[in-house]
């Protein structure tokens, strides 16, 4: 008997993880301000490490970000890319299709564009511009395809299909502006570039200012977009069914096949439209190193999103916010600017780990019996 | 007889919801003890506890006259008790004696092979089981597949064995078998605990303990009651057993055909003859029925006949209509209705809620969409409407189906299907795994849409076949080894035929 006791005792006061029902707001956003405050202390633990002041580095941090009308700009427009690869994540993830190519679309959106804007010379000004948007897009979403084409036809997985061409097209990249037709002659030395664009080719800025353009309108103008098509529309439907069931959905009669073709042209074209408006807004000629890492970057931004268009937005601009402001950081507080990227990657697994949190929850057992 | 195995006061919960509430349960040594109850009654959860599976909340477990607590199966398995399980642990390229050896082993470098072979003969021998060591799994039918886990069990030197539902992937002579060897363990001193919601087979027990909604109703001696009595103890009211069907307007043969299938083949991806030379003919209000075990190829046949596979070669025509080679959108836009047998993965969007299940399939469809965008007014106003004609139980329309039962989740994939479809409905095992209230009302819906409306219906249930259909196919390694009028045949006809295909086939091996 006393045996029997101990038993039921130790059960008592046990306490198990179970997965929740129902989503609940509240302790979804408990959990994501949880992941902000471990995710910045453990940041402020790698700045303390490397020898910083932790104050002045957060301080110098905010003050790039959000401080100013300036900081604004220079966080908005460092934003515009982030939100746009993010997107591109967001399409694609949701259909569970798990395209990495979004690097390599941002560089094909570059030169799909810059051959528009070769090819397009001389028309007028609106013309030329859409023409030129619409070569890039047209370009990443060609690359974006020719993965699904080999997953679709061949069961290649798109995972390593969309890595490899993320290489292949920075050495065509690299090709075509390392001395290939589209280099920049100069006098004396080659640059890794093509020449200026010319003015009517370039994307209008915005607020009077010299850095924030067009482009962060477009950006915003996908992620409506975006939200329209997957909640609204039956393809969006049909990318959602697709990322929880492919089984089901194609038993009652949707091509899946066709589904993910339309899926990587979709995110292709919009990680595309990034590669543009950099070059068209930012950078005013085509180059590898303001393209580089944006799509990767696009990656973390759109799960840390939620895979949703309005959380990657808001994600987009916290790492907008981390661009600009860790110049200051670098300035101000005296820390390596390669911390930044460190302190996105532990931002992303504390998210992560925020959102897995949100779908559980502690349940005690056993709980008021006797 | 002394009591063996028992549970004293066992309740276990999961998530609020009550699994086993106070449950007294007793297992003598060298009965055969059958767990009866609906789905959801709390029978596999009861095993599962007594397996180490899961650790109850309150109460324990006794053996042996000892209180036990089993950490985990690992620890029940140690004390003597064995389970088999309704989905088998098997490595398809080993042979039969390669898994209960790795299955089993313990300890050490050596897995001793030599004495584990004599040791299995001489298990075979002693509880009649006839099953060749050096077999490879993969060829090996299912229902042979679980000699292999009894063996396992056997082999751990099990003196309680768990069966759930064994017979689910029997014929009915193979179950006879089963029956036979069950009387071999109990002469032997062996304890079962068989789990299943057959009449015949609880019958066969040496006494019966019913469950409902977590509970214990009651445990008897098959003898002291009858058939009908126990079925109240398990559903708690009166329910019908057989549905009645009016035969008189039953379809002739001279019915305007909806479906012609003729000589269709397929070869699956490995190459393997999932069907040869199908031919069936489905009239206007016609039931057909399709008996088989379960992997000789009807599931194959339902999804050639909805387009979601193409068969190589062969005819299909849909009221005239040559369909073969032809994407499933095309069988649903001439009036297929397909209600798959794996409800949550083939039918459902498990995460998407009722409302946007029910569109399923039809998400493009004029009647839901306005211009570019899906119509929610309307898809919710047909979503409301058939839950209430389908009588779905849910908090509302944007449940996600995943948190519905099982039965009312069949109940979504038919009014949607049923709804949307005009000429044949493909129903594969509608009603498995569902309550008996909801069974009923799933063949009433089935029966109650025939006019000018063709069925194709699969089951295990002999009796429902029987009872309900107007003809009955049965299949067997991947032929219709006969089509049988219900009301000429009996049981042990459609079981002969559906041992058929491995019957000729062991025919042929003699010569």
């Amino acid at each position: 008997m006393s045996e029997t006791s101990a038993i039921s005792a130790r059960a008592r006061t046990r306490l198990t993880i179970e997965p929740r029902l129902n989503k609940n707001l509240r302790w979804t956003l408990t959990m994501y301000c949880a992941a902000t405050l471990i995710g910045t202390g453990l940041s402020a633990l790698l700045l303390w490490t490397s020898g910083a002041d932790v104050t002045r580095a957060f301080g110098a941090l905010l003050k790039g970000a959000f401080g100013s009308e300036k900081a604004w700009i220079a966080t908005l427009s460092k934003a515009t890319p982030l939100i746009l690869t993010g997107l591109a994540t967001v399409v694609a993830f949701r259909a569970q299709v798990w395209s990495i190519g979004q690097e390599g679309q941002v560089y094909a959106g570059a030169m799909g564009a810059y051959l528009g804007c070769l090819v397009f010379f001389g028309l007028p000004a609106g013309i030329y511009v859409s023409l030129i948007i619409l070569s890039g897009m047209i370009g990443a979403a060609l690359l974006g395809t020719a993965a699904a084409v080999l997953k679709v036809r061949y069961g290649v997985n798109e995972i390593i299909s969309t890595v490899m061409m993320n290489y292949l097209i920075v050495f065509l990249l690299s090709y075509l502006i390392g001395g290939g037709p589209w280099t920049e002659i100069s006098t004396s030395v080659v640059y890794q570039q093509t020449p200026q664009v010319p003015e009517t080719a370039r994307l209008q800025y915005l607020l009077g200012s010299n850095k924030l353009h067009l482009g962060f309108v477009f950006a915003l103008v996908a992620a409506a977009i975006c939200y329209v098509l997957l909640e609204k529309t039956p393809l969006g439907y049909e990318i959602r069914a697709m990322g929880h069931n492919p089984v089901a959905l194609s038993y009652r009669g949707t091509n899946i096949g066709r589904t993910m073709l339309l899926v990587m042209a979709i995110s292709g074209a919009i990680a595309g439209l990034a590669g543009v408006s950099e070059i068209f807004g930012t950078s005013h000629r085509l180059r590898a190193d303001t393209l580089y890492g944006l799509g990767y970057s696009g990656i973390i931004i759109g799960m840390i999103g939620g895979l949703r268009p309005l959380g990657t937005v808001i994600a987009g601009l916290v790492f907008g916010g981390l661009a600009s402001g860790s110049l200051y950081m670098k300035l101000l507080a005296q820390v390596p600017a390669a911390l930044i990227p460190a302190m996105e990657g532990i931002l992303l697994l504390t998210f992560l780990c925020a959102g897995v949190a949100s779908r559980y929850r502690l349940v005690r057992v056993g709980d008021g019996d006797v | 007889m002394s009591v063996i195995l028992k549970s004293v006061n066992l309740t276990k919960r999961f998530t609020g919801v009550i699994a086993n509430e106070d449950v007294n349960f007793e297992l003598r040594a060298g009965e055969v003890h059958c767990l009866f109850g609906e789905n959801g009654a709390g029978k596999s959860t009861l095993s599962s506890c007594l397996f180490g599976f899961y650790q109850p909340e309150e109460g324990h477990i006794e053996m042996d006259g000892k209180a036990v607590r089993f950490a985990s199966p690992r620890d029940a398995i140690a004390m003597g008790i064995g389970m088999v399980h309704q989905h088998f642990v098997l490595v398809e390229a080993f042979t039969v004696l390669e898994n209960i050896v790795v299955g089993t082993h313990e300890r050490g470098w050596k897995l001793g092979m030599a004495s584990a072979r004599s040791r299995v003969e001489g298990l075979c021998r002693e509880y009649g089981i006839d099953l060749d060591p050096d077999t490879s799994i993969r060829d090996l039918a299912v229902g042979q597949q679980q000699w292999v886990e009894i063996l396992k069990a056997l082999y751990l030197e099990a003196r309680v064995l768990i069966l759930d539902e064994p017979t689910a992937v029997l014929t009915p002579a193979e179950s006879a078998r089963l029956f036979r060897v069950m009387d071999h363990m109990r002469a032997r001193g062996l304890s079962i605990i068989l789990i299943s919601h057959k009449m015949s087979e609880v019958m066969q027990a040496d006494r019966v303990t019913v469950l409902r909604e977590g509970r214990v109703v009651g445990t008897v001696r098959p003898q002291d009651v009858t058939a009908e009595a126990l079925t109240r103890m398990m559903v708690g009211r009166n329910v019908e057993l057989r549905i009645a069907r009016d035969r008189k307007i039953q379809a002739r043969s001279s019915a305007a055909p909806v479906l012609v299938v003729e000589g269709v083949n397929y070869r699956d991806t490995q190459g393997k003859a999932a069907l040869v030379d199908i031919s069936l003919c489905i009239g206007e209000g016609e039931i057909l029925g399709l008996a088989g075990v379960s992997g000789n190829g009807q599931k194959e046949l339902f999804e050639a006949l909805s387009g979601v596979l193409t068969p190589q070669s062969g005819r299909i025509f849909l009221a005239g209509k040559e369909m073969r080679g032809l994407p499933s959108r095309h069988y649903m836009d001439s009036g297929v209705g397909l209600i798959p047998d794996d409800r949550f993965r083939e039918g459902l969007i498990p995460e998407f809620n009722i409302r946007e299940n029910m569109v399923l399939g039809w998400q493009r469809d004029q009647a839901y969409t306005r211009g570019p965008f899906l119509d929610q007014e309307k898809i919710g106003a047909m979503a409301d409407t058939l839950i209430e004609q389908f009588q779905i139980k849910t908090p509302s329309a944007s449940t996600p189906v995943n948190h519905l039962s099982g039965g009312n989740a069949q109940k979504v994939i038919l009014a949607r299907e049923l709804m949307h479809s005009s000429k044949l409905l493909l129903a594969n095992q509608p009603t498995r795994g569902l309550d008996l209230g909801v069974i009923e009302y799933v063949y009433r819906q089935i029966i109650a849409k025939r006019e000018g409306y063709a069925v194709l219906l699969a089951s295990e249930e002999l009796e429902d076949l029987l009872n309900l259909c107007d003809r009955i196919a049965v299949m067997a390694g991947g032929r219709i080894t006969g089509i049988v009028d219900p009301l000429h045949s009996s049981i042990e006809d459609i079981g002969l035929l559906m041992a058929g295909g491995t019957a000729t086939a062991a025919a042929r091996e003699a010569i």
